[in-house]
């Protein structure tokens, strides 16, 4: 059996080592990138290090990463060898085979998934975990989403701090337990609702969904924990800020 | 406060107090007690040990001893202030305050304390206290100010008034400025002449209020909210600078 295995991974890396040399599969690659419309795609995911066997069963072993807008990472092993998908499950009726062409399209967004498209085809809570939960397991490098901490609302009043670090790393929370049932991901969203007031709170709304005495602090307490007023919206963002702004851009500062 | 709790206080030494006060207060017995936000001497007296009293140096009013036919006061709900300071904006909009620095006619005072590495925010309302007894107007030479005999209100004749500032130097309060505009000395008159000659039943800031921190009313009405929170058995009722007997007509409570 040791023999077995040391013949196999022998056999493998001669087979890497052929493919990595061969200018035949190294031209294939510029050739893929160098057209007109050039994918924004991390440029060493693109060096396939699948062997021949693995490539046709089970697509290319090493992840997908899309760099823009954001990065996601795509496992073709979990989706053919694990999940026991077909590559025509997906080429071309979902994706395009072309390395970058779906990103380029601009058409791969969360709301069309919601749709039901490209991933969305599966991913839509039955046959697959839904688009709009557990958001780390395609997008690797979540806190880089996050906006720099803390928050500041300033509608209705001047002015509310959140920091999404002490909700999801202190309280554990995952994204979908906010987004997008409480809060839409767009950055001021809730502030343009008319809704986004202290009464919807207290009918368990927006921040009152756990606020609300027994998951967390009533929002009719503690007024002041989560409200800074004026005065410590100034200091967040004037001149003689003092504290908490190395994580915070002066909105006037690029002006 | 107990008295354990009062050792811990500075003592701000009796430098500060006229001979008078002083009498008076060592006559008064204990009955002013605390210290809070930047040391000013308060009195935490309850209601019901203030009604007790049943004499005109009461710091909360007592029943039948209105000396004004309509005895404007307010009472700030303090620990529901979020210093958002929209009262401000709409006293600056209702009189006219200029923008220049030290022009105010009601603003918020904001404490930070430090318990276990979290900060602690407390906001305090503050404007004109329209005192029974007030200091700027012993002192005005030319009677530019005055109680107003129908309201109690503390007004101004902006033409009689020279611009001594002898006002300013004598309010406990500060509340009082110097307007370059009108080249006389301004203050808080409860919006007198912008809005309760025109029939509104509140201040500016009253109205502006989202939480409802400030509640404007007749302390002689029965009917009025103010009435019912001043004389509910048992609160806890304060005013600022108690010390000075000036009997000041805005109350501080929590609620």
């Amino acid at each position: 059996m040791n023999q077995n295995t040391i013949k196999l991974m022998g056999a493998m890396l001669l087979a890497v080592s052929v493919l990595l040399a061969s200018p035949l599969v190294s031209s294939s690659y510029s050739a893929e990138t160098s057209g007109a419309e050039a994918p924004a795609v991390k440029g060493d995911t693109h060096k396939f290090l699948y062997d021949e066997h693995t490539r046709k069963n089970y697509g290319p072993k090493a992840d997908i990463v899309w760099a823009k807008p954001t990065e996601v990472t795509f496992s073709h092993v979990v989706h053919t060898k694990d999940a026991g998908l077909s590559c025509t499950s997906c080429h071309k009726g979902l994706f395009s085979m072309k390395a970058g062409a779906v990103l380029t399209s601009g058409k791969m967004t969360m709301a069309a998934m919601a749709e039901g498209k490209y991933c969305g085809t599966c991913h839509d809570g039955s046959t697959a975990f839904a688009t709009d939960t557990q958001c780390a397991s395609c997008h690797t490098k979540v806190e880089e989403l996050l906006p720099p901490d803390p928050i500041v609302w300033t509608k209705p009043v001047k002015a509310v701090l959140f920091y999404h670090k002490s909700h999801t790393e202190d309280y554990g929370l995952a994204c979908d337990e906010c987004h997008d049932s409480l809060f839409a991901m767009k950055k001021g969203a809730a502030e343009k609702a008319d809704d986004f007031t202290m009464k919807s709170l207290y009918e368990g709304k927006y921040c009152g969904k756990c606020h609300d005495g027994t998951t967390a602090f009533a929002s009719d307490t503690r007024c002041n924990t989560c409200h800074i007023g004026v005065k410590g919206y100034n200091r967040l963002f004037g001149n003689s800020a003092s504290h908490d702004t190395k994580s915070q851009k002066d909105p006037h500062a690029g002006k | 406060m107990n008295i354990e709790d009062l050792e811990k206080e500075i003592n701000e030494g009796i430098d500060s107090l006229p001979l008078q006060e002083r009498r008076k207060f060592l006559k008064m017995g204990l009955a002013v007690t605390g210290v809070f936000l930047g040391g000013s001497v308060l009195s935490l007296t309850s209601i019901s040990h203030a009604s007790n009293q049943k004499n005109a140096d009461s710091d909360i009013p007592v029943e039948g001893q209105y000396p004004y036919p309509k005895h404007y006061g307010m009472i700030m709900r303090q620990n529901r202030c979020v210093g958002c300071e929209l009262c401000v904006e709409a006293c600056k909009q209702t009189n006219h305050v200029p923008n220049d620095h030290g022009a105010w006619r009601t603003a918020i005072q904001e404490k930070i304390t430090t318990e276990n590495n979290t900060e602690k925010r407390e906001f305090r309302p503050v404007l004109c206290n329209q005192c029974n007894r007030p200091p700027c107007v012993r002192v005005c030479p030319t009677k530019a100010t005055y109680k107003d005999p129908e309201t109690g209100i503390v007004v101004m004749d902006y033409k009689k008034c020279i611009g001594c500032k002898t006002c300013m130097a004598a309010c406990p309060y500060n509340a009082r400025y110097f307007n370059e505009e009108k080249y006389a000395i301004d203050k808080c008159n409860f919006c007198i002449d912008t809005r309760l000659a025109e029939g509104k039943k509140e201040t500016a800031c009253a109205a502006a209020c989202p939480a409802r921190v400030r509640i404007f009313g007749d302390l002689k009405d029965k009917s009025t909210e103010i009435y019912r929170l001043l004389q509910t058995p048992d609160s806890k009722i304060w005013v600022l600078r108690p010390d000075t007997g000036a009997l000041p007509n805005v109350f501080y409570m929590n609620g």
